[in-house]
C-alpha cells in the first residue's frame, strides 16, 4: 500500500521535475519563513523575559498616588503619601504569613558622588537589608546594609560597580572601606554591587533610618515592597489585592471606589500580560508564515491538477479493473501531501539552521544603551512543539491543496479507459 | 445464463437526442466463445460499455451471473467490474510506470488483496502467459504481443465470470494478432472462460464459436460458427 502510493508518487515527479521542483521551492520557502519568523519571535520573547527574571514575579509594590474624588471631606486630587503606620500595617500580623521581606523605600535624592577630583552622578535612596533579597541584588565586594547598620544609622552606601569605576579607574573594588562624600556628607563604602545587563537603573544605596535622619525628618515613606506567599492564581492574587488595597485606603481616607489614590503594582498581573504579549506576537506570526505558505499551497494544488489532466487516461484504466472513487481519492492526496510534507521538511530544516545562524551572529551581540546591555535576540530557536505543529500545518495544507485535484481524479469516468491516447 | 440482456435502450443527449441501442435482447451462457461484430456507429461500443459496466442504460435489464446491473453507485459498479469482469483492451492499457508484475497485481491491489500474495499471484499468471522472465519490465520495453499477454493475465487475475475484449488484435500485426486469437480459444476451450470479443474485422470474429452481428443499434443475425467457416475473406493468419 505504502509502497504503491511512494513509486506512483515517484512517477509522477519523474514525469514533471521542473513544475515539482518549483512548486516544491514555494513550500520549502513558506515553511522557512514561518520557521525563522517564529525562531526569531522567540528570540525577542526569550531576551524580554531574561530581563524581565530579574524580578520576582510575586513582588509587589506600594506608592502613594493622587485621588481623584473627594471624600470624608479631603477634596479631589489630593496627594497620598504612604507613611510609617503603613509600613507597621503591612509587617503587622493581619498578614503574618502571606506578606513577608516588607521593604519600606524613601524617595531617592539625586546627588553627586566625589572621591578627590574624581566625580559620579548618583542616586541616592534609604532601603532596608531586605532590599537586596526584593531586586535580586549581586554583590561583587563587601556586604550590603544590615540590621546594625539601620538600628545605628551609620552612614554608610553601597554603590554599583559602575559607579565604583568612575571614582576608582585602576581598582573599584579597593574603594569600599574608603570614604565617598555625597553632598557634603561623607559616607564609608561598605560594598559594590553588580550592574548586569537587565538593570539598568540601580540607585545608591544608604541605610533607610540614616537617609530619614539626614534628608527627610517626616515619617513619610516613597514605597513599600513586599514578597506576598499563598495566593496561587491570578484570582486569589486580585482578592489579596483588593482586601490589602481596601485596608490602606481606609488608613488614607481615600473614597473605596476610587482606583486612583494608591498605586499598586505587582509582577502577577505583569507577568500575565506579558505572557498574552508573548501569545499575541505568536499568532501574528504564525499567521504571516501561513500566508507566505499559502503561494505554496496553491502552487502543489496547480501541479496537482495539470498532473491529474495528464492521467486522465490511467485514471480510466484503474477505475475500469476496480478502483474506486475513493481508492482515487486517496492516492491524490497522498501524493499531494507527500510533495508538501517532503519538500517542507527541506524548508523546516534550513529554517532551524537560519535560527542557528542568527543566535551564533545576531544573537550574540548585545547593544550598549548606556544604562544597560541587551541582547537583541536570545536563543532564537524553535522547538519540538513547534516542529510538530509546522508538521501538522503541513499535512493539512497538503490536504487542502490535493483536495480538488483529487475530486476531480475521482470523477473521471471509466469510459476514459477505452478512449485511444 | 450468465448475460442476459432485455430490451436494452440507450439514448445520447449530446445537443440531438441519440438513439443508440434500440431495444437488445441477447443471452450469452458460461463457456461461450462470442464477438459482436458491427460497423463504427453501429452501437457495438455502446453495448461493450454496458456489459462492462462502465456506462449506464435508460431502460431494460441487464443480469450478469444473476446479478441485476441497474442504476449501481460507482463504488459498486467498481466492486462489479473488478470482480466480476476482465477487460482486454485495443490500445493495452497498461500503467506505463508499472512493471508487467505491478500491472497485474492492481486489480488484487483494488480487493485489498496482501502484498505477498498478490505479488505471487501475478507471477503465476505472468508465467502462464509465457511472461516470466520479463515480469519486472516496463510496458515501454516490451513488444504489442507480450502487452496485451500482460494484459490478459491483467484480466484474468481476478478470476472473473467473463472477459470483455475490445478490438484486441486492433494495435497488432496479423502474426501477433493470430497468437493472441489463439491463446484467448485457448484459455476458452482448456479453462471453460466466457469471453465476448469486439470487432469490426470478419477474420478475428471468425475464430469465435458465435458471432453477433448489431447494426443501427438492434441484434442483426446471429451465426453459429462452430466450424469457423463465417468468414470467407482474409483469415487471421
Amino acid at each position: 500500500m505504502l509502497a504503491d502510493i511512494i513509486q506512483e508518487i515517484g512517477s509522477t515527479l519523474r514525469n514533471n521535475k521542473l513544475r515539482t521542483a518549483l512548486t516544491g521551492f514555494a513550500v520549502s520557502w513558506g515553511i522557512f519563513l514561518l520557521i525563522c519568523l517564529l525562531g526569531a519571535g522567540n528570540g525577542l520573547m526569550n531576551s524580554f523575559m531574561g530581563n524581565m527574571n530579574e524580578y520576582v514575579s510575586q513582588s509587589v509594590t506600594v506608592e502613594g498616588w493622587y485621588t481623584s474624588m473627594p471624600y470624608a471631606g479631603y477634596r479631589s486630587n489630593r496627594r497620598i503619601h504612604l507613611d510609617e503606620k503603613d509600613v507597621a500595617y503591612t509587617r503587622g500580623r493581619d498578614w503574618a504569613g502571606i506578606i513577608d521581606n516588607v521593604t519600606p523605600s524613601t524617595d531617592g535624592k539625586s546627588v553627586v558622588l566625589s572621591k578627590g577630583v574624581l566625580t559620579v552622578d548618583g542616586y541616592m535612596t534609604g532601603v532596608t537589608p531586605a532590599y537586596q533579597e526584593q531586586e535580586k541584588i549581586k554583590m561583587a565586594a563587601g556586604r550590603f546594609i544590615n540590621a546594625n547598620d539601620l538600628a545605628e544609622k551609620r552612614k554608610v552606601m553601597v554603590l554599583s560597580l559602575s559607579q565604583a569605576r568612575e571614582l576608582s579607574p585602576e581598582d573599584p573594588e579597593a574603594l569600599v572601606g574608603e570614604w565617598v562624600s555625597a553632598a557634603s556628607v561623607a559616607f564609608r563604602v561598605i560594598g559594590l554591587y553588580h550592574t548586569d545587563e537587565g538593570n539598568w537603573y540601580r540607585p545608591v544605596t544608604i541605610p533607610y533610618t540614616t537617609y530619614k535622619g539626614i534628608y527627610d525628618a517626616s515619617d513619610r515613606v516613597e514605597s513599600i515592597n513586599f514578597q506576598v506567599h499563598g495566593p496561587k492564581t491570578l484570582a486569589e492574587f486580585k482578592e489579596f489585592e483588593d482586601t490589602y488595597r481596601s485596608a490602606i485606603k481606609r488608613m488614607h481616607d481615600i473614597a473605596p471606589q476610587d482606583d486612583r489614590g494608591l498605586w499598586i503594582m505587582n509582577g502577577y498581573t505583569q507577568n500575565m500580560q506579558m505572557s498574552q504579549a508573548q501569545n499575541i506576537l505568536r499568532i501574528a506570526l504564525w499567521i504571516l508564515g501561513i500566508l507566505t505558505l499559502v503561494s505554496g499551497i496553491v502552487g502543489v494544488s496547480n501541479i496537482m491538477l495539470i498532473s491529474v489532466k495528464e492521467r486522465t487516461h490511467e485514471f480510466g484504466i484503474r477505475k475500469a479493473i476496480g478502483a474506486k472513487p475513493g481508492h482515487v481519492l486517496s492516492l491524490i492526496i497522498a501524493e499531494s501531501i507527500t510533495i508538501t510534507a517532503a519538500f517542507g521538511y527541506v524548508g523546516m530544516l534550513l529554517g532551524m539552521v537560519a535560527c542557528e545562524v542568527m543566535g551564533k551572529t545576531i544573537g550574540a551581540r548585545s547593544v550598549d544603551l548606556g544604562f544597560q546591555q541587551i541582547r537583541m535576540l536570545e536563543n532564537p530557536t524553535v522547538g519540538l512543539d513547534v516542529a510538530l505543529e509546522a508538521t501538522l500545518l503541513l499535512i493539512v495544507a497538503g490536504t487542502l491543496a490535493g483536495l480538488i485535484p483529487a475530486m476531480k481524479a475521482a470523477k473521471v469516468r471509466p469510459i476514459e479507459a477505452l478512449r485511444a491516447e | 445464463m450468465l448475460i442476459s440482456l432485455k430490451d436494452i435502450n440507450k439514448t445520447y443527449n449530446n445537443g440531438q437526442p441519440l438513439h443508440v441501442l434500440k431495444g437488445i435482447d441477447l443471452s450469452i451462457d458460461k463457456g461461450e466463445f462470442v464477438s459482436i461484430m458491427g460497423a463504427s456507429g453501429s452501437g457495438k461500443s455502446t453495448l461493450l460499455n454496458i456489459l462492462g459496466i462502465l456506462d449506464n442504460y435508460d431502460s431494460g435489464e441487464y443480469h450478469l451471473d444473476g446479478v441485476l446491473i441497474k442504476d449501481l453507485s460507482e463504488k459498486q459498479a467498481a466492486e462489479y467490474r473488478n470482480r466480476m469482469i476482465g477487460f482486454i483492451f485495443q490500445s493495452f492499457n497498461l500503467i506505463g510506470f508499472k512493471t508487467a508484475a505491478e500491472n497485474v497485481e492492481l486489480p488484487l491491489y483494488y480487493q485489498g488483496v496482501p502484498r505477498k500474495k498478490r505479488q505471487a499471484l501475478a507471477m503465476e499468471y505472468l508465467e502462464k502467459m509465457g511472461l516470466g522472465p520479463w515480469a519486472t519490465h516496463f510496458p515501454n520495453e516490451m513488444s504489442g504481443g507480450q502487452k496485451q499477454r500482460v494484459a490478459i493475465a491483467r484480466a484474468l487475475i481476478t478470476r472473473p465470470s467473463i472477459i470483455l475484449a475490445d478490438e484486441p488484435t486492433g494495435a497488432l500485426d496479423s502474426k501477433t494478432s493470430v497468437e493472441v486469437m489463439q491463446l484467448l480459444k485457448q484459455l476458452n476451450k482448456e479453462e471453460g472462460i466466457t469471453i465476448i470479443v469486439v470487432t469490426h474485422e470478419g477474420g478475428v470474429a471468425n475464430e469465435t464459436d458465435k458471432i453477433i452481428h448489431i447494426r443501427d443499434g438492434v441484434i442483426g443475425q446471429i451465426e453459429e460458427n462452430r466450424q469457423h467457416t463465417a468468414w470467407s475473406g482474409p483469415q487471421v493468419k
